[in-house]
């Protein structure tokens, strides 16, 4: 898998690759800008490009501009937004659109190698990656949900790891169950939110985070 | 004469503080009560023995007539002492007293069986109607004549009684007159008509002039002039009863009206003496709608307490020795001598008005000063009004630029955080997972990574630290002194710190002056040039003063930069004041003087 990294601080920048080279990824280009990191896209059409939120000139959304940019020009090239701190509101603007090859995290997430080539690897494949603290933040939310309490303690876990963006196989491998026991909790959890069931992986992203977010 | 009565007032009284003789009133001397006790025993006294033919029996029949007369007296001399005493200003009261006891002088000598209190009787007796034509006159000028005619008149009187009757008594044959040079009944009496007719004449004057002056008054004026008109009433039964004299024919009636009229003036001149006491407590509810009305609302209230529909209420104009009246136009003040006159409103040794008013009302002035210092309280209310809307205003931008200055520096604070702490703290959380995978495998790499690990965490604390700093100087906890030598220490222009209060500053003060040197002397750093700076804190009369020099280029405006608007608004949130002199080319100096209560 190759991947470009754009981070305004060296540092960070030159930890995350050496980091993320020590998994066997392929770090075609770094970039400490958004200008950089578009024509180092344009030029390696990259599998997955991780990308700091905060970038110059100002210091505040430049990535998530560029990641528009990348969706529009690269609609194959997947864009892993990181972050100091996320936000469920801003979670929610970027999955509005369309929330494939798409993933939003936390900074720290990247420490963690396994899981984070895992999500790289998942945007890279089309698939999504939300952060599990924006996760954590729409489910404590709705407190009073009536629906949401009716489920079991690993039905909710199951629930999570489904918002996350997470694949059957990936959320058996972490919870070390089979993928019929994880295709059961979720066809019980769709039933009993009274969402359609039956969606494919991908996009069931979309309706539970649409259930999640419904009252907010 | 231009009267004009300055009326300075108080905040919290409705007095006048007089200035100019215009408010005589409240500086004449109190007298002490032994004063008045002889004065109204030496009444009573007079009344009684003026009365002793009427009280002892067994004496000749008194008329009715001579009962009245000395009654008259009394009742001069108590409404006298009475004006006397209420209204010092005036020579109202003294003289009504004088004219009592001038009343009853020749019926108490009467009483003396001796040729000398005949002579003096006869010289004096009647000599109070001088004084008395006078009062009628006076009355509205507190007891001054003002008139030539007014004059002449009273001077026609003390001849007719006076000079005539003396010379009737160089010929009246009684050997009770020991003035009787040349005694001769028939010169006398033909200078007896002589005196009457003078008298008639000079009292018919003082009746047509007292009428004429009425017939002409303003409004308020015709009021002051009531009690005058009243008197002069007397003044035609006294020529009418001396016409009856001079024809030989005396009546009986006239006299009796005379007598009971004169016993009645007295009071109608009290009356009008203390009507404005009268009216006052009358225009207490007039008072208190006063402090509230604006503009001309409040010149319309004013002329109703003052009872002059032609009152004028002339606003300064600030700066210029011009007038305008409420709706805008220019206003001229009169001229000296006018028969309108103008007191200054104004508070706190500051003009803020003139009242225009007609010139009789002065012969009250507790009112007139009342009014004036009520319009003050209202002009004040109104300006006060204003004032405190253009600070709250001020306030409410101060305020605005503070809250935008905590967000700015909630906003820099995050900046910091984020490109500081935050991302060393990432890379070391990256150091420590290469570490970890590396141990095995490479541990000489390790080594190193951890090494480098360590110097990030240092580097990660020492922002925080800067940071923390910045949010509150720890180090002030040891003292003004102890974080201005730190903070001189790190300072890149050699910096000198003088401290010269010697007991600790309130805290708030304290940070005020922290920030304050942290800013100028940023500002030094960055843009002054300078080789030295100094910072210097003293305290003297409860303000802390801190001065910040510097030997650099000069120039810094105070108007640029929110840096330093700030300081300003720090400062003042503290009442204290901010202060920058900065000429071009001999380096600034920033003062901040900060209230501390001591």
């Amino acid at each position: 898998m190759r991947v470009v990294i754009a981070d305004d601080s060296l540092l960070v920048r030159e930890g995350i690759a050496s980091f993320v080279r020590g998994e066997g990824i392929d770090v075609v280009a770094e970039a400490s800008s958004p200008d950089e990191l578009l024509a180092a896209v344009d030029e390696h059409e990259p599998d997955v490009a991780i990308v700091d939120i905060r970038m110059p000139p100002t210091q505040t959304d430049e990535g998530i501009q560029a990641a528009y940019e990348i969706r529009r020009r690269h609609p194959d090239t997947g864009v892993v937004l990181l972050s100091q701190h996320v936000e469920v509101g801003v979670a929610t603007q970027l999955l509005a659109e369309a929330p494939e090859r798409l993933g939003y995290l936390l900074k720290d997430r990247v420490t963690d190698a396994a899981d984070f080539v895992g999500s790289l690897r998942r945007v890279a494949d089309g698939g999504t990656a939300l952060d599990p603290e924006v996760v954590s933040g729409l489910l404590t939310d709705p407190a009073e949900d009536s629906a949401l309490q009716s489920l079991s303690p690993r039905e909710r876990e199951v629930l999570e790891l489904v918002a996350e963006g997470r694949t059957n196989r990936a959320i058996g491998e972490r919870l070390v169950i089979s993928q019929p026991a994880v295709q059961k909790h979720v066809s019980a959890i769709f039933n009993k939110l009274g969402l359609p069931s039956g969606e494919h992986d991908d996009r069931r992203i979309l309706a539970v985070l649409a259930y999640l977010q419904r009252d907010i | 004469m231009t009267r004009a009565m300055p009326l300075a007032v108080g905040a919290s009284e409705l007095t006048a503080r007089p200035r100019v003789d215009g408010l005589r009133r409240l500086t004449a001397p109190t007298r002490s009560p032994w004063f008045w006790l002889a004065l109204w025993i030496a009444a009573g006294a007079a009344g009684v023995v003026a009365q002793i033919p009427v009280l002892t029996a067994g004496g000749p029949p008194v008329p009715l007539d001579a009962v009245l007369h000395n009654l008259s007296g009394v009742s001069f001399v108590a409404c006298g002492l009475i004006a006397w005493r209420r209204r010092p200003d005036s020579a109202v009261g003294p003289m009504l007293t004088a004219a009592g006891f001038g009343v009853m002088l020749s019926a108490i000598l009467d009483q003396v069986d001796s040729p000398v209190a005949f002579t003096v009787s006869l010289l004096f007796g009647e000599l109070w109607i001088a004084l008395y034509a006078a009062l009628i006159l006076s009355f509205v000028t507190g007891g001054r004549l003002t008139t030539r005619i007014d004059a002449a008149l009273v001077e026609a009187f003390v001849v007719g009684l006076f000079v005539v009757q003396l010379a009737v008594q160089l010929f009246l044959p009684d050997e009770r007159n020991l003035l009787a040079v040349w005694p001769d009944a028939g010169i006398a009496d033909a200078l007896v008509k002589v005196q009457w007719s003078v008298l008639a004449v000079a009292s018919l004057g003082v009746v047509v002039v007292t009428g004429h002056r009425w017939r002409v008054a303003s409004r308020p004026r015709r009021r002051a002039l009531l009690p005058s008109l009243g008197g002069s009433l007397s003044g035609v039964l006294y020529s009418a009863n001396l016409v009856a004299l001079i024809a030989g024919s005396p009546s009986a009636v006239l006299v009796t009206a005379l007598n009971a009229a004169l016993l009645t003036v007295p009071a109608a001149l009290l009356w009008g003496l203390l009507r404005s006491r009268l009216a006052r407590s009358g225009l207490a509810d007039h008072f208190r709608e006063l402090g509230s009305l604006r503009g001309v609302r409040l010149e319309a209230g004013l002329a109703e307490v003052l009872g002059d529909p032609g009152l004028t209420l002339a606003y300064r104009v600030p700066g210029e020795h011009a007038y305008l009246d409420g709706r805008g136009h220019a206003v001229a003040l009169p001229a000296p001598g006018a028969d309108r006159v103008v007191a200054p409103v104004d508070r706190d040794g500051r003009e803020l008005a003139m009242l225009v008013y007609d010139a009789s009302l002065e012969d009250d002035p507790e009112l007139v000063g009342a009014v004036a210092a009520a319009a003050a309280i209202a002009l004040d209310d109104a300006r006060l009004h204003a004032e405190s809307e253009d600070r709250l205003a001020e306030l409410r931008a101060s305020r605005e630029r503070i809250v935008a200055a905590g967000d700015a520096e909630r906003r820099r604070l995050e900046r910091n955080l984020h490109d500081g702490a935050q991302q060393r703290l990432v890379f070391v959380a990256l150091q420590l997972r290469m570490i970890q995978t590396r141990l095995e495998t490479d541990p000489a790499q390790a080594k190193q990574l951890a090494t480098s690990a360590g110097e990030e965490l240092s580097r990660a604390l020492e922002d925080l630290r800067e940071l923390a700093r910045g949010i509150h100087p720890s180090v002030l906890n040891h003292g003004l002194k102890a974080a201005l030598d730190s903070l001189a220490s790190r300072s890149v222009v050699p910096t000198k710190v003088s401290f010269l209060a010697r007991e600790r500053l309130p805290e708030p003060v304290e940070l005020a002056a922290y920030f304050v040197a942290c800013e100028a002397l940023a500002n030094v750093a960055k843009y002054a040039q300078a080789t030295q700076a100094s910072v210097r804190v003293s305290r003297r009369d409860g303000v802390a003063v801190i001065e910040i020099r510097d030997d650099g280029i000069g120039g810094a405006d105070e108007t640029v930069g929110t840096g330093l608007q700030g300081l300003a608004d720090r400062v003042a949130a503290l009442d204290g004041t901010l202060r920058i002199r900065s000429p071009r080319g001999t380096g600034t100096v920033v003062t901040a003087d900060l209230p501390c209560a001591s």
